[in-house]
C-alpha cells in the first residue's frame, strides 16, 4: 500500500495538489511600489483599474517587483542603493522572507524568477569592485542565496527572462555608483551601457552596445515581446537639449534599432525614459517620462512616434487589452488607447516607477 | 494626509482656483498668443514687401515676432503641441545642426515645393520657424548661398508658415483651450490640475532659462560652448533671457496670488536676475570662454536657480502641488 507521503508526492508530481495560486490572492492584475499619504512605503497588489487589493509595508522606498510564475508570491525590491528584497505572500500580505545581498553589495531594484519558479535572479552592485552582479536565490524553499555571476557590465538595472531562448537579458546602465557617495555618478566620461544576454548559469551569450556617440545613453528599462524582441528605454546623461532617442528595439543577432530618432518630440522626454512596455499585440511600444510628463507611443514596425499622452508624473506602464495602462506619482491609473486617455481609479497613494503585470 | 488636506481645501474654495486660472488665461496667456499672431502677420507682410536679409524693416519685424514667441513659449501645452506647432516655430536646441543642413539642401536643389504653403507646412520642422529664418537673415554663409531669388522665396515661405502656425495657435486658444483653463471640463478634471499645468509652465520656463539658454553656452569650465548660445547669429541670446524673465514674472506673481510674502520674494528674485542680466553687456554670452567674465554669467544662472528653488520649494507647496514623486527620482 502506498504511503501517505508517497501519495502526496505523486499528486505533487502530477500537479494535482491543491496549491495556492494567484487566484487565491484575489488575482491582482498588477503590482506596484508606492508611498502612502503619511509618507510610508509599500508594495501594493492592484486590479486592472488601479484599485488596491493588498498593501504590504516596506522598510524604505521600493522600486520594481517580481511575481512568482505560479505561487501567489511577490518580491518587492528596494530602490537602489537599498539592501532589502521582501518576499510576500500575496494572499495575506505576510512576509515570507527578507533577502539581503552579501556585504559590499546592494540591490538595483529589479529581478526576475526562472520560468519554473525555482530560482530568483536579482540585479546587484558589487560596489567595492565596481562590478554588476546577478544574485541567484533558491525560490523552491527558503530563498537561500545559491550563486552569483557577472551581469556583463556596470550598473545592471532592469532584467527580464528571454522569450526566444532560456536565459536572461540584463540592462547594464553603465553608471558606477558607490553608497559612500549616495547616488552620485562616478564614471560618466567612460560609461558604456549594454544589453547582455546571459544563460541561466550566467554565461554571456551576446552583448549589444549602442553606437559610440550614444555611450552616455544609459540603458535602464526593458520590455519583452513574445517573439523575443527586447524593447529598451534609455536615460541620457549628457547635456540637456541634445536630441537623443529614449527607446530602442533589439533582437539577438541583429543590430539595435533606435526609435523616433529624427522626431523633434523626443525632446519632450527630457532625455529620460522611465518605463517601457509593448502593447498587447506587439505592434506598439510605449515609453514614459515623468520628467516630461508624457507617454510616447511608437510604432514597432516603422519606428515612428505615433502619439503623445500627457500625464503629470507618469511613470508606470503595462500592456492593456486596448493599448496601455499607465500609473502616476499622483496615484492615478489611466487606460491609454489610440484615441486618447481615460481615467481609471485614483488611489490616495503615489505610484512608484513601475507597474508589474501579473499574467 | 496631505492629499486629503488638499482635497478639503479645494472643496472649500473651488471658485478661487478657477478665478486664478481665468485671470491668468485672460490676462497673460491669450494676450501672449494674440501678440505672437499679430507680430507674425506683420513679419509675413514685411517679408512680402522686402525679403532682403539686410532689410531693416524685415529684421525689425523678425525681432518682434521672435520676441513674442519667446514670451509665449512658456505655455507649451495644449494648442502649441497639436501637430508639433511649437517645434515648427522654434526647433532649438538643434544639437545635430539639422536646420542649416535642411536649408542648404533646399537652396541647393531649389525645391519648388516651398511656394505652396500647404506643402511647405509638411516639410521638416528643421527648415521652418524662427531659427531657420535666423540663418537666412543673419548667417554669413546661408544668407548668401545659392540664388537670391530662391532665398527670397524661402524667406517668404518660412514667414508665411510662421504667420499661419501662430494664427492656428491663437484660434485654438481662443475657441477651445481658454475654456479648458477657466474651469475643469475635458482636459482637466479639477481646478488643482489646471493650477498644476500653470505651475509647470512656470517651472519649465525657468528650467529652459537655466539649463538651455544659459546652461548650454556655459557648458563646463573646461569646455565652454559659446557657439551653443541661443539666437547668437542675430545677437539676441541675452535679450531672450530678459524677455523670458519679463514673461515669467507676472505668471509667478499671479500664481502667488494673495500670498504677499511670497510675492515679495518673487519680485526680489526676478529683480536680482534682471539686474545681473542687464549689467552683463555680453549679448551672445561670448564671455563664457573667459574666466573673468564667465563667473558673471554663472552668477546670473545662480539667480535663476534660486528662483527655481523658490518656485518648487515654496510656491508649489503653497498651491498644493508637490514636485513629482517619479520626476525627481531618477532611476
Amino acid at each position: 500500500m502506498a504511503s501517505r507521503r508517497g501519495f502526496l508526492a505523486g499528486l505533487l508530481a502530477a500537479g494535482l495538489a491543491p496549491q495556492a495560486s494567484w487566484a487565491s490572492a484575489g488575482s491582482p492584475a498588477f503590482l506596484s511600489a508606492g508611498k502612502d499619504a503619511g509618507g510610508a512605503f509599500l508594495l501594493a497588489g492592484l486590479t486592472e483599474d488601479g484599485e488596491v487589493l493588498f498593501r504590504h509595508p516596506l522598510p524604505a522606498r521600493g522600486h520594481a517587483a517580481a511575481a512568482h510564475p505560479s505561487r501567489p508570491e511577490a518580491v518587492a525590491f528596494a530602490r537602489r542603493p537599498g539592501r532589502f528584497a521582501d518576499v510576500i505572500d500575496c494572499r495575506s500580505g505576510a512576509a515570507i522572507a527578507r533577502l539581503e545581498p552579501p556585504a559590499g553589495q546592494h540591490f538595483y531594484g529589479h529581478g526576475a524568477f526562472s520560468p519554473d519558479g525555482s530560482r530568483l535572479f536579482t540585479t546587484e552592485n558589487d560596489y567595492e569592485n565596481a562590478r554588476g552582479v546577478i544574485g541567484v536565490w533558491d525560490a523552491s524553499g527558503g530563498y537561500k542565496r545559491i550563486a552569483a555571476f557577472a551581469s556583463g557590465g556596470i550598473g545592471p538595472h532592469d532584467m527580464l527572462l528571454r522569450r526566444d531562448a532560456p536565459g536572461l537579458v540584463v540592462a547594464n546602465g553603465g553608471i558606477e555608483t558607490h553608497p559612500d557617495s549616495g547616488r552620485t555618478k562616478l564614471n560618466l566620461p567612460d560609461m558604456r551601457p549594454n544589453l547582455s544576454y546571459l544563460n541561466l548559469d550566467g554565461t554571456l551569450e551576446e552583448q549589444m552596445e549602442l553606437p559610440k556617440e550614444l555611450h552616455l545613453n544609459s540603458i535602464r528599462h526593458l520590455a519583452m515581446r513574445p517573439d523575443g524582441t527586447v524593447g529598451f528605454a534609455m536615460q541620457w546623461q549628457g547635456d540637456l537639449g541634445e536630441q537623443v532617442p529614449t527607446a530602442g528595439l533589439h533582437q539577438p543577432g541583429s543590430p539595435a534599432r533606435l526609435l523616433a530618432e529624427d522626431d523633434p518630440r523626443v525632446l519632450n522626454m527630457n532625455g529620460y525614459g522611465g518605463s517601457i512596455a509593448f502593447s498587447a499585440d506587439g505592434s506598439q511600444i510605449g515609453v514614459t517620462s515623468p520628467r516630461g510628463g508624457v507617454l510616447q507611443v511608437l510604432d514597432t514596425v516603422g519606428g515612428a512616434l505615433l502619439k503623445e499622452h500627457r500625464m503629470h508624473d507618469v511613470c508606470g506602464l503595462a500592456a492593456a487589452p486596448r493599448g496601455f495602462t499607465a500609473s502616476t506619482g499622483t496615484g492615478r491609473f489611466f487606460a491609454i488607447s489610440d484615441t486618447g486617455q481615460h481615467r481609471l481609479h485614483r488611489a490616495d497613494l503615489a505610484w512608484d516607477n513601475h507597474l508589474i503585470p501579473l499574467s | 494626509m496631505r492629499a486629503l488636506a488638499l482635497t478639503l481645501t479645494l472643496a472649500a474654495a473651488p471658485a478661487a482656483a478657477s478665478e486664478l486660472s481665468s485671470t491668468i488665461t485672460g490676462q497673460l496667456i491669450l494676450p501672449a498668443f494674440q501678440e505672437l499672431a499679430a507680430d507674425s502677420k506683420a513679419l509675413n507682410k514685411a517679408a512680402a514687401k522686402d525679403c532682403h536679409p539686410q532689410s531693416e524693416t524685415l529684421r525689425a519685424a523678425y525681432g518682434d515676432a521672435f520676441e513674442a514667441w519667446v514670451a509665449a513659449s512658456s505655455y507649451r501645452f495644449g494648442p502649441t503641441e497639436t501637430d508639433s506647432r511649437a517645434f515648427a516655430l522654434a526647433f532649438w536646441p538643434d544639437s545635430r545642426s539639422k536646420t542649416p543642413k535642411a536649408l542648404a539642401n533646399l537652396i541647393r536643389s531649389e525645391d519648388p515645393g516651398i511656394a505652396d504653403p500647404a506643402k511647405f507646412s509638411s516639410y521638416s520642422i528643421a527648415a521652418r520657424g524662427f531659427y531657420a529664418l535666423e540663418y537666412l537673415l543673419f548667417d554669413p554663409q546661408l544668407s548668401t548661398e545659392g540664388s537670391d531669388k530662391y532665398r527670397c522665396a524661402l524667406t517668404r515661405a518660412i514667414s508665411t508658415d510662421i504667420a499661419s502656425t501662430t494664427q492656428y495657435i491663437k484660434m485654438d486658444w481662443e475657441q477651445n483651450y481658454a475654456a479648458e483653463m477657466r474651469s475643469p471640463a475635458n482636459r482637466y478634471q479639477s481646478d488643482a490640475e489646471i493650477i498644476q499645468e500653470l505651475l509647470k509652465a512656470l517651472t519649465t520656463g525657468l528650467q529652459v532659462l537655466d539649463d538651455m539658454r544659459l546652461g548650454r553656452p556655459l557648458g563646463t569650465f573646461d569646455r565652454p560652448r559659446p557657439n551653443r548660445a541661443e539666437a547668437r547669429r542675430s545677437g539676441r541670446s541675452l535679450h531672450h533671457v530678459l524677455v523670458s524673465l519679463n514673461a515669467l514674472e507676472p505668471l509667478a506673481l499671479a500664481l502667488a496670488d494673495n500670498h504677499t510674502d511670497l510675492q515679495a520674494k518673487i519680485t526680489a528674485g526676478f529683480a536680482k536676475a534682471r539686474e545681473k542680466a542687464e549689467s552683463l553687456n555680453d549679448p551672445v554670452f561670448a564671455g563664457v570662454a573667459d574666466p573673468a567674465s564667465r563667473f558673471r554669467i554663472e552668477s546670473l544662472q545662480q539667480e535663476i536657480k534660486d528662483l527655481r528653488r523658490l518656485v518648487t520649494g515654496e510656491l508649489g507647496p503653497t498651491l498644493g502641488v508637490e514636485a513629482g514623486f517619479n520626476a525627481l527620482d531618477g532611476d
